[in-house]
Formats: structure tokens, sequence, C-alpha cells
């Protein structure tokens, strides 16, 4: 019998929605949900291995081929930027990055420098790069919301789910960046050395997916 | 003011004992199957104008090139790939010599990786470059070459080769009317086979033949089915030709290497490439990376206004060391004698060890003036036999390893 193929879930909501993906395409996953601690969990049926790891790590382990496959959302691919295949857009964990402010300031005008607050410096760089708009992008961890209201940073680059958070704080949305959902990726090396593994796997959740959009 | 002196920096690393063996066994190997097929030995500086590298048809990043300035503030760069400079030597001081040229190389490349990402900064590569031929017994020899690489590191785990062209993808970016920036994102979204975002583009641009063509590009990898699927997608005389050809090409090299898993992917379309035709990849099972890679390059040459045809591949030497060294650990073998020479004796200590040396042996000198101190050394060190140089007599022992 051949290694089982590695599947890297991001830990959290994108994973329950994996999980529930696999089980309804006929895979066995009581072992993810009865995991305990474990981070390394097999689904034996279907010789897959499930690893659990943080959304920036998927993308490391599948890079480096220690994971043949991931699934992780847009958001972390955007601001790592890793060498792999981006195989499908698997739909769910669909949110947006946007460009925010405080409600109706002027953030286009002027000619000064803008600083922007956000979590994920290079989507910020690479969004202001292509209005060939120069601006001061600093790093925050936790809230960034909390960056143009304390008088920090004139706006902010972040995920939008609802809007409410925004709205609560008195932010608006002054322009979308790019849309999210999660995607499934793959090792480089994986897909061309266990193709037909893969591309089974590949094909059953792409039917899975056409016939949920369809049935919408 | 903080000292970097007791670190190296990102990217680069020691080699010792164990991993310099491997990596001295892999380049070995592949030199001498290089020079057993008539390729001579080229070496070119680490340094390098940055002018060399900055040429039409090239592509390396700002931030990938290691650059420094010369003595009159000159731009420099450490070479950040080796057929480049190759092509310039050929284009210049070999435009004379009779073709073609079969040229190989074994010498580190520099890339400034991303940060912590586990990347090299230096790549020691080994590679050959078959100049002067646009033949196809030319791209026949240097995939064989490519196979021999992997095979001698594949009878202990799989691999395989894969055989691309980057023509096919030109040609329809030809007939595609597109702004360069739209066709850049293309070939992007192509490389990552990002199915969904190639799909989503090429809507915006269009539903016509040539879209059609791109949207099944990326996925076309796989055996040789791949041509019969591509030539139904296809339906152009230019690229059913080149079709055609791979096919041909792939059945000679399954033809000569039945074991080996040999693919296809027409979805081979790299940025850096100065590739015009075929290209190759390698893959060994265990690492998550081609570990060497190739093509054709008929118009680097022309860059350096000497306008001839080349094929060349490249192997990622730490990358095959790395693959090895997970099924065998070379042996650090202990020396086979050691001398130890008393006061005065010097000189005759030399002499015997450089006799036993010429037999083959592997020879220590002692730098302990007690013979009890030598041989609790050659303990230490797993020396089996030491030879006690006097004035007056020579005295060999067999040292207990087992002790």
């Amino acid at each position: 019998m051949n290694k089982p193929l590695r599947i890297a879930l991001t830990k959290g909501r994108l994973e329950k929605d994996t999980v529930k993906l696999l089980e309804s395409l006929g895979y066995d996953c009581t072992a993810v949900h009865e995991k305990g601690r474990k981070l390394i969990l097999p689904v034996p049926d279907g010789n897959l291995e499930v690893v659990l790891a943080k959304a920036a790590d998927v993308i490391t382990y599948v890079e480096h081929g220690v994971c043949d496959m991931g699934v992780v959302g847009k958001d972390t691919l955007m601001e790592m930027n890793g060498k792999l295949f981006e195989l499908v857009n698997l739909g769910f964990g669909k949110c947006k990055f946007a460009l925010a402010t405080k409600k109706d300031y002027p953030f286009y005008d002027g000619f000064g420098i803008k600083t922007i607050a956000s979590k994920y410096p290079n989507v910020t760089k690479a969004f202001f790069e292509q209005k060939n708009m120069d601006v001061d992008i600093i790093k925050i961890e936790g809230s960034v919301e909390l960056a143009p209201l304390l008088g920090l940073a004139d706006g902010i680059v972040d995920i939008v789910e609802t809007g409410t958070t925004l709205k609560e704080n008195g932010l608006e949305v002054v322009e979308d960046v790019a849309q999210i959902s999660a995607r499934l990726i793959v090792n480089t090396v994986s897909l061309k050395m266990r193709q037909k593994e893969i591309e089974t796997l590949v094909r059953k959740v792409e039917e899975k997916i056409n016939a949920e959009t369809n049935c919408m | 003011m903080r000292q970097y002196d007791l670190i190296t920096p990102e990217g680069t690393k020691d080699y010792l004992f164990e991993d310099a063996d491997l990596k001295r066994i892999v380049e070995n190997q592949t030199r001498q199957l290089f020079k057993s097929m008539g390729y001579s030995r080229l070496i070119t500086p680490g340094l390098e104008f940055y002018d060399v590298f900055h040429q039409n048809s090239l592509y390396f990043s700002q931030e990938e090139l290691c650059k420094l300035t010369d003595n009159k503030g000159r731009l420099i760069v450490l070479r950040p790939d080796s057929t480049v400079p190759i092509a310039r030597v050929v284009a210049t001081r070999l435009k004379e010599a009779m073709l073609p040229l079969r040229l190989y190389y074994t010498q580190p490349v520099y890339h400034f990786a991303p940060s912590l990402k586990g990347r090299s900064t230096e790549i020691h590569q080994t590679g050959i470059e078959l100049i002067g031929s646009a033949s196809r017994m030319a791209d026949i020899e240097v995939i064989s070459a490519a196979l021999s690489v992997l095979s001698s590191v594949g009878n202990t785990v799989n691999y395989s080769l894969e055989l691309g062209n980057i023509q096919i993808f030109k040609e329809l970016m030809l007939r595609l009317n597109a702004t360069p920036s739209q066709k850049e994102e293309i070939r992007v979204l192509i490389e990552a086979k990002n199915y969904p975002a190639l799909n989503d583009l090429l809507d915006k641009i269009g539903e016509h033949k040539i879209t059609q063509a791109l949207r099944k590009l990326p996925t076309l990898f796989g055996g040789e089915e791949v041509f019969d699927r591509a030539c139904e997608i296809f339906r152009d005389s230019r690229i059913t030709e080149i079709l055609e050809n791979m096919r041909d090409l792939y059945h000679t090299i399954r033809d000569m290497n039945p074991d080996g898993r040999i693919t296809v992917d027409l979805g081979l379309v790299n940025k850096t490439d100065y590739y015009t035709g075929l290209v190759i990849k390698g893959y060994l099972e265990g690492y998550g990376e081609e570990v060497l890679s190739g093509g054709r390059y008929d118009k680097l040459l022309s860059e350096f206004g000497y306008d001839i045809p080349a094929v060349g591949m490249a192997v990622n030497v730490d990358a095959v060391a790395n693959v090895l060294g997970k099924k065998h650990k070379p042996e650090q073998k202990a020396p086979d004698i050691l001398i130890s020479a008393a006061e005065g004796c010097e000189a005759h200590a030399v002499r015997k060890a450089n006799q036993l040396r010429a037999k083959g042996l592997c020879v220590e000198h002692s730098l302990f003036s007690d013979p009890e101190l030598s041989i609790e050394y050659a303990r230490d060190r797993k020396i089996a036999k030491i030879i006690l140089i006097a004035e007056d007599q020579i005295e060999e022992l067999e040292v207990n390893l087992h002790e």
C-alpha cells in the first residue's frame, strides 16, 4: 500500500467545512472529530491523512512537500505568495479584503502620503502598488479597526465578512480589494508524482461543489 | 553594534563531514557522467556585471539578485545562474570554436530567498550545455543525461522526468488579443495551475478558440494520453506539428528508459525562462521541488551577438544530496594508520607515511611525543594500527578498538 496522501487543513472553521465536504464524499472522518490534542489524523478508508495547522503553516507545509495538499483561505495565499498549485476554489469561507476608513473620511483627497494599518502588509502593498500610490504601511496584530479610530492610520486593509464590526466602530468600506474563499492547494511535485490519486480526489471535490452551486 | 562574527548569513550554511561528503558524491557522480559524454568543464567567475543578466529575453527580479558595486561604482551581481555566463563566454571567447560545444559546470548560484522559508541563497548546481545544434539528437542527449542523474539516486527512490514545450504557450499568446500585463497574468495563473482565477480572467477577455485552448493548457499533464487530448484542443497546424515532434521525443525517451516515469506537462511556463522550446524537469520522491530543470534556449546566445541554438540542464546538487542522505549516510572512514615519530625522526616518519599513502592508505601523523598519548588518540579516533618510529627501531602496533 502507498503512503497515504497528506492533506493539511486550516484549523477552525475551514477545517470543519472541509471535514463536512470530505464526509459528504464518503470519507470516514471519525478520527478528526475525536482528535483530542492530536495533530495528524488518519482517514482510513480514503488512504488520506489529515494534518491540522495554522493557515500560514498549511502553505509552508504544502510548499515544502511534507504535505501533498492543503485547504487554506485566499487571504493567506495572497499574503504569503508560495510556489504551489492552486487547483480548486472550494467556495466556502467566503469574505473579502476591503479598504475601510472612518465614515465620510476623504481618503483619496489631498497630496499627503496616506498611512494604512493592516494585518496583511503584502496584500496592502500590492493593492496600492497597482494604483501607483505610495503609502506607509503599519503592521497591526490585533483589532485593526482601532488604528484609524486612535488616529494612527488613515485607513485599514482587512478582512470583511458582514461589515458589522466596521459599522459598530464608525468605519465604512471605501473599496473592495479582493474576494476571498477557501482554496485547495497542491504541492508541485506531489501533483506529478501522485497524479491519479490527487486527480481522483480533486474531481470528486469539484463535482460536489458544482452540484451544490447548481442547487443554490 | 551587534557583531555577526559567529554565524553565517541567512540561506547559507557550512557543510561538515557527512554533508560535505554527500555533496562531493553527487558532484563526482555527475562530473564523471558528463565527462564520459564528452563534456568539458568550464568555470565562470562568481561575480558578473549586472548587465549580463539584464537582457531582453531574461528576467531576474531585483529582489532576488545579490548586488554589489565594483571599485568604479559599476553594478555587479553574484551569478544567479550559470547558463547565461556560459552563453557570454561562448559568444565571445569561443566564437571561433568548432560546434557543437559540450560544456559542463559545477558551481553555486545565488538568489536571495524570501525570509524564514527554509530556502537557500547559495545553491550548488551542476549542469551541462550543448551549444550549436538544434537537432533532435541534441535534445535526446541532454534528456538522457538528466535521466542518468535521476536514476543514479532513483534506484532507492521513485523519480520522474517531465517534458514540456514553452512554444505552445508562446504560439497561443501571439494569437491572443490582450495587453502585455494581461498576458503576464495569464502566464502566472497557468504556472500556478490556478484554474478558477484563470477562467475568470479569460471570461473577461472573451470566449473564442484561443481562450478555450488557454483554459485547457494547465490541465494538460500526465502520460501519453496528453498528446491525444492536446491535439483535439489545439486544431492548429503549427501547434500540431510541435505536439507531434514532442510525441516522437516522448516515445524515444520511453524506449531508452523503460523503468522511470516519463510525464508531460504542457503548462510549464516559468518566468525566468530564456527557454524557447523543449523544457524538462526532474523530480525525486521526498523532495518538494524539482531537483533538475532545463530546456532549449535558441535565442539566448544571440543576446550576446552569436546567433546559435543550444540546449542544457542543471541539477540542484543540494536537493539530490538531501534525498540521497535520507537513504544512506556516507561512512566517515577512520584513517588506516597513525605514525608516531620520536624526536629527530620526523623526516623518516614523513618518508614512511608518503610510501604508505602511495599504496592508497590513509595515514595520519601523531602530534604527541609520548607514545602512550598516541595510542590513546588512535583509540579515540578509531585508527586500528600505529607505527612507532624511533632512532633505532620501527615498531608496529595493533590498537584494540573495543576496549
